[in-house]
């Protein structure tokens, strides 16, 4: 493909090259004898620079020949479908209409591609630990995530509350079926988590002190950079397919804030760093480290 | 309310206004912003003879705490804690045929107040009768209530900026409260505690 096109770009580049040069020869023959031939001889001056051009002529000739003859013929006639009425067109607007029309070929071509190979890539690494494997040996099918009765999520809530002895979840249900729960971790922080069915959506971490609102930030720096980290952690433990764990693990990280002001960082071994305590807990290690540290 | 550290700094043959200047100057390096002015202060009353056993009341004001008077009376035997609004100081001044004041003996810790990150310093002059008597450090971690949690990080503040001053314990207040919550109180409590040191310790113009 690449070469047919490097080909027919030679061909159509000698084409010019010869037509440029069979202008020069008739331009050369309309003007005639000109001053610069001199006096002596001048018609033989003359034939001699017609001789000339017509050569270069002859091998830009040949070189155009050898060009198309190493071109390959289309297999048969380029089905155009609707598109070929397109060029018939007369209204000024839709003239542009056949140039947007190739170019979202070129996108869609690409797609397929690109496609194809993130399809290769993926099928080398398979995920053996998600839902495929797990769902054929317990068979259990799960539609959605964002959808499912309130007395699961309440299952699930009430185990996490098991889970930890010094978190203190609440629950209440501004917005049915999902829940809003607050957990307080020690006497540290509490965290405002909101349910999208057994997705977490949003966390907000204050102090003990503040309101209950999801909507406004801690006044305390710490907590507004605890509060940050809490968000990217929801989205690293984020998993569609088992939403359950993903709650589960996440409670799992955030539990280790219970040493939030007690912990000095794991890299520098200070406490503070811009006036901060370690804000950031390892996602799989739950060891201190300062945002600047980790 | 955030756990508050108190905490003498040594003057060392430089005068308060220098000394004040000095910390100042050490803090906004840090990056502190300074934050309007603060005052505590402080005075004693004790129950006259008729009364019986004699007694002692502190009343406290703290400019963190504006509308509140703090006061604590000393049996002798117990200390007992009240925190009540603004009315109190005229129910004092009532009492004044019971409780008289000593008035040589008001003790005032007053100067600029700075933010930092969720620390809050105050750098005070104190002065007792308006005597000058040193230097009192208060330090607040805001965002924390326990003791215990965040003495360390506390410990590696004032020593980030008061040098190697610092004592390795917290003051002898706090070390029986370490686990326990931490109110306005206990400040009021640390400052009566070095108000009292102050009272006793000799100076220019010694009343006790």
């Amino acid at each position: 493909m690449e070469r047919d096109i490097e080909q027919l770009n030679l061909a159509l580049n000698n084409v010019k090259i010869l037509r440029s040069n069979v202008r020069l020869v008739f331009e050369s023959l309309s003007s005639g004898l000109r001053t610069e031939h001199g006096e002596e001889g001048k018609e033989n001056k003359f034939i001699l620079e017609l001789q000339d051009l017509l050569t270069l002529v002859n091998n830009n000739l040949r070189d155009v020949e050898g060009a198309v003859s190493s071109l390959t013929t289309p297999p048969g006639p380029f089905s155009l479908g609707n598109s070929t009425h397109l060029s018939q067109e007369t209204t000024q607007e839709r003239q542009q209409l056949y140039g947007q029309l190739v170019n979202s070929y070129k996108w869609t071509d690409k797609i397929r591609e690109y496609s194809a190979i993130a399809g290769n890539i993926l099928a080398t690494n398979s995920f053996n630990k998600t839902y495929k494997t797990f769902g054929t040996k317990r068979r259990k099918t799960q539609t959605s995530n964002h959808n499912v009765p309130p007395e699961v999520i309440e299952n699930l809530i009430t185990s996490i509350d098991r889970l930890f002895s010094d978190v203190a979840i609440t629950s209440s249900r501004p917005f049915v079926p999902n829940p809003l729960i607050q957990a307080s971790l020690g006497r540290v922080l509490k965290a405002m988590i909101a349910f999208k069915g057994l997705m977490i959506e949003w966390v907000v971490v204050k102090a003990h002190s503040e309101s209950n609102d999801l909507w406004t930030e801690s006044r305390y720096k710490v907590f507004r950079k605890v509060t940050e980290n809490c968000h990217a952690a929801m989205c690293h433990f984020h998993s569609p397919m088992m939403p359950e764990l993903a709650v589960r693990s996440f409670m799992h990280w955030f539990h280790s804030y219970i040493t939030l002001f007690s912990a000095p960082c794991k890299r520098c071994g200070n406490h503070l760093h811009c006036n901060l305590p370690p804000t950031w807990r390892d996602l799989r290690t739950l060891e201190p480290y300062h945002e600047e540290c980790k | 309310m955030g756990v508050t550290i108190l905490q003498q700094f040594p003057t060392e043959n430089r005068t308060g206004p220098d000394t004040i200047e000095l910390l100042s100057k050490r803090i906004k390096a840090l990056g502190a912003m300074q934050h309007g002015n603060f005052l505590v202060d402080c005075e004693t009353y004790t129950s006259v003879p008729q009364l019986g056993h004699q007694r002692t009341v502190h009343v406290l004001h703290n400019s963190e705490q504006p509308a509140t008077v703090f006061s604590i009376l000393d049996t002798g035997t117990k200390t007992i804690p009240l925190a009540t609004d603004g009315l109190f100081d005229l129910l004092m001044m009532k009492m004044s045929s019971f409780y008289t004041s000593k008035k040589q003996t008001k003790a005032e810790s007053k100067g600029p107040r700075f933010e930092i990150g969720d620390f809050c310093v105050k750098l005070g002059t104190i002065t007792v009768s308006s005597n000058f008597k040193g230097i009192l450090v208060e330090v607040e971690y805001k965002p924390c209530v326990v003791p215990a949690m965040c003495w360390d990080l506390m410990k590696e503040f004032l020593q980030g900026f008061l040098g190697f001053s610092v004592p390795s314990t917290p003051p002898t207040y706090l070390q029986n409260r370490m686990q326990e919550l931490y109110t306005p109180i206990d400040t009021i409590h640390q400052y009566l505690e070095q108000f009292m040191i102050y009272r006793k310790s000799p100076g220019i113009g010694v009343r006790t």
